[in-house]
């Protein structure tokens, strides 16, 4: 069953990557494991055409059932690159088996509402047709009636828009991908959000005893994930299980697109290829000797640098769960020694406290608790206190919310506390080991906390 | 049968833990904290009761 996706295919040889003719201006690392693909704030480039985009991937397999591709895509062990990490095969399956008398809905999600991350509109912006391509066929096998793309960024809308134009012009017969604008916010991506966007509703977080797979979009089975993902499926499709398990380690050993911030020469948007350690990326974005690493995003897990070895190892998934991290958004934020990571933290803590869509209590009211306590720690003004009122709220407020934002908060405090015990400790005596102005180098640009109060 | 309450829905009037006391506490922000033990079936009207008078009609009954 597998063989027949890849055995109706020339497998190509060579690396396979997401950023296929994108990153030609930049050379891969040393080990050729490590590609830079854009810095954080890419000039509008041209959008890879079509024929080029056929030529790098090939043509879109034809002939294809749904148990080849369930098959293929169990083979491969393709996860969710939005931030879950759910197997794709199995979503897949639980809105093919669905019992719903409306047809299922297909739903990319682009929406990057983590305010540091730049990887999925890189994407959309550079390769939107490797995107389509997996939107068309997932679409395709589950005779879905509508499929969305959900998007926040003007310039990624711009270049899907003229993607399916292309693909129009040249007869390509799919389903018509409807573009939704994501508004601003960081809650405007969780999943029920974007649920109740696409049906015209507001992109605030829902509450339901169903799964969307089973009731999604005005009650129809639908398939909801991340943009990398769909043109992770397209690759997956193409080229068979074998080929995408190629090299590398771990459980899903496809490439990642990452985005890298904070203290480095050269933050920026990569693509990791299997086998890359922490170290080689670290070395490629010119971080010189970091103190510590938050991976995955703001509701991701430090690693603290101070230890020896805490770079040697190699960024798969199967080794970030046996150190209890996990790739989450997909981003990666450096600090260096001029500031703490305990500021850090409460200063992003404080940001996603004022993120809350204010719906339910204990988000509501425990939230902006937990942020005092966590700047009380950092500020060393009463580290007692703040550890003393953490361990009273985050009871209240863990898996009492609508969505996931309080327990994504919550995972950020409890590993900032667990890996930084040294510095906090160090806090309790008024002292603390930055060396610099104490400015976060890891809230989003623009971003306000209270003036004064976390970040001087 | 349990009860479910849709935190987002809910406004903490704590209607429903005057009425389910033996299930319901409510939090320091008086939003109500659901026990883990099923709702027998002598309280069913009871629970019948809370969920038709919450204001926001936040509460749902599951049958399991
Ligand atoms: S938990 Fe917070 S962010 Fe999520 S729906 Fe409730 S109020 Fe909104
Ligand atoms: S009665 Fe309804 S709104 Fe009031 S606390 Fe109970 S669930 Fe919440």
């Amino acid at each position: 069953m597998i063989e027949s996706v890849s055995a109706s295919i020339m497998a190509p040889t060579g690396p396979r990557r997401l950023s296929l003719g994108w990153e030609s201006a930049h050379r891969p690392s040393p080990s050729g494991r490590v590609v830079f693909v854009s810095d954080l704030s890419p000039r509008p480039r041209l959008v890879m055409p079509l024929a080029e985009h056929v030529a790098g991937y090939g043509r879109l397999p034809s002939g294809l059932t749904m148990r080849m591709a369930l098959d293929t895509l169990r083979a491969s062990n393709l996860t969710g690159r939005g931030g879950a990490g759910f197997p794709f095969w199995k979503k897949l399956q639980a809105v093919a088996t669905a019992e719903s008398r409306k047809s299922p809905v297909v739903i990319a999600n682009g929406s990057e509402s983590e305010p540091l991350s730049k990887k999925d509109t890189l994407l959309l912006k550079n390769n939107p047709h490797l995107v389509l391509d997996g939107i068309s066929m997932i679409a395709g096998l589950l005779g879905a009636k509508s499929a969305y793309l959900y998007v926040k960024d003007r310039e990624a809308h711009t270049a899907v828009n003229a993607a399916m134009r292309e693909r129009r012009e040249r007869g390509i017969s799919e389903l018509r991908v409807t573009v939704v604008e994501a508004p601003a916010g960081y809650v405007s991506g969780q999943e029920t959000a974007v649920v109740r966007r696409i049906a015209k509703g507001p992109a605030l977080p829902q509450f339901s005893l169903d799964r969307i797979s089973t009731s999604g979009v005005r009650g129809a089975p639908t398939l909801l994930s991340n943009v990398e993902t769909f043109a992770q499926v397209a690759i997956v499709l193409r080229f068979g299980a074998d080929w995408y398990r190629q090299g590398g380690q771990g459980s899903d050993r496809g490439t990642r697109l990452l985005t890298l911030v904070g203290a480095v020469g050269r933050p920026g948007v990569y693509e990791l290829l299997p086998g890359a350690t922490l170290a080689e990326l670290l070395r490629e974005a010119d971080a010189g000797d970091p103190r510590a690493v938050l991976v995955g995003g703001y509701f991701g897990r430090w690693v603290d640098l101070g230890t020896p070895n805490s770079t040697n190892f190699p960024m798969d998934d199967q080794t970030l769960a046996e150190r209890k991290l996990s790739f989450g958004a997909g981003i990666l934020g450096v600090v260096g020694h001029d500031t703490c990571p305990v500021v850090e933290a409460a200063a992003i803590t404080e940001y996603l406290a004022g993120q809350s869509a204010g719906q339910c209590g204990p988000c509501m009211h425990g939230l902006p608790e937990i942020s005092t306590a966590m700047a009380r720690i950092a500020l060393s003004s009463d580290v007692e206190r703040g550890m003393h009122d953490l361990r009273a709220v985050i009871p209240l407020v863990e898996h009492r919310g609508g969505c996931q934002h309080p327990d994504g908060v919550i995972q950020l405090v409890r590993s900032t506390v667990g890996a930084f015990a040294e510095e906090v400790k160090l806090h309790r005596s008024g002292r603390c080991t930055a060396r610099g102005s104490h400015t976060s180098v890891l809230l989003p640009p623009g971003a306000t906390v209270a003036a004064g109060a976390v970040v001087r | 049968m349990r009860l479910v309450i849709d935190p987002t829905r809910c406004h903490g009037h704590g209607t429903c833990a005057q009425l389910l006391d033996e299930y319901i506490r409510l939090d320091k922000w008086h939003y109500p904290i659901v026990g883990k033990q099923k709702v027998s079936a002598g309280h069913a009207d009871l629970l019948m009761r809370a969920s038709q008078l919450c204001p926001e009609l936040a509460i749902s009954i599951v049958d399991d």
